[in-house]
């Protein structure tokens, strides 16, 4: 008996898994884009502003090099291990950010309401 | 500790690593951090249910330091110990409830405790709220990996049975 709702859990789990993924990939982007890094906001770009560039990010003896093209941006060649970053492409969704976990560098956009805070300071 | 019992572990802890390493050559097709089949944790399920709780947590403690070490990547331990040390304890409770028989199903909530862990870890690390975003596919993903290993192990039971006899 405790093993069919054990078993309902992990499917109740696993639902709630595949609901919240298809929300996230749902998720319009936005035009302001944040550069952060343990909750530090490294730069606050308007992509549909910024011209054609890449940059690179240090990070201790590491680094990360950002690409924007055609208002995207992306993480187009890091030093980190995994390469997580890089294969996660141009930043798409609202919901889902590009992680840098070695690095600590986080590129996701930002709220609208929050970004007018930033220009105001 | 009696010294065959030692050498069990011993042997459990080289199996899991070498399995961990194996893997670390297949190229992971999803690019989101922590998504992985974790095919080492077959041995850690294993584990939980035929040794004791202390025992399973010297095979996992040493697994985690020397799979970092030679996997290269020491600044993941943080996410993996949390990911882990979770996972054990759930799945230490869970062994009270759920029979070997089931071992699949408390296989899958040691993987989604483990991916909670983990998110939890980078969570406190990066302090940004917006990686919340990764946890559905974490959770996804969990439940499949946690299914496939959990198989295996039920697979792997008998035969060590045999092999012991």
């Amino acid at each position: 008996m405790k093993i069919k709702v054990l078993i309902a859990a992990a499917a109740l789990i696993f639902i709630a898994g595949i609901a919240g993924s298809i929300f996230v990939l749902c998720s319009p982007s936005k035009t302001i884009v944040n550069i952060k890094r343990d909750g530090e906001v490294l730069y606050s770009l308007d992509l549909s502003k910024e011209e054609n560039r890449s940059f690179v990010i240090e990070y201790g003896d590491s680094s990360n090099t950002v690409e924007i093209k055609d208002g995207k941006i992306r993480v187009c060649a890091a030093e980190c291990p995994d390469k997580t970053c890089v294969h996660t492409g141009w930043l798409k969704s609202s919901a889902m950010p590009i992680v840098c976990l070695p690095n600590h560098l986080i590129i996701e956009f930002a709220d609208e309401n929050s970004d007018i805070d930033a220009l105001a300071e | 500790m009696k010294p065959k019992r030692l050498a069990e572990l011993a042997v459990l802890t080289a199996v899991s690593l070498i399995i961990f390493i194996i893997e670390l050559q297949i190229p992971n097709p999803f690019p989101i951090p922590g998504v992985k089949l974790g095919l080492a944790n077959i041995i850690t399920v294993y584990a939980v249910y035929h040794y004791k709780a202390y025992e399973t947590a010297m095979i996992v403690t040493v697994r985690l330091i020397l799979g970092s070490v030679f996997g290269g990547n020491v600044s993941a331990l943080i996410y993996s110990t949390a990911g882990s040390a979770l996972c054990l304890i759930g799945m230490l409770l869970l062994r009270r409830v759920i029979d070997e028989r089931h071992i699949w199903l408390s296989s899958v909530f040691g993987a989604v405790l483990h991916n909670t862990g983990q998110m939890a870890a980078a969570l406190l690390v990066t302090q940004t709220l917006g990686l919340i975003a990764y946890y559905p596919f974490l959770l996804v993903s969990g439940c499949l990996a946690g299914l496939f290993t959990g198989l295996c192990a039920q697979l792997l039971i008998p035969r060590i049975r045999k092999i012991k006899k």
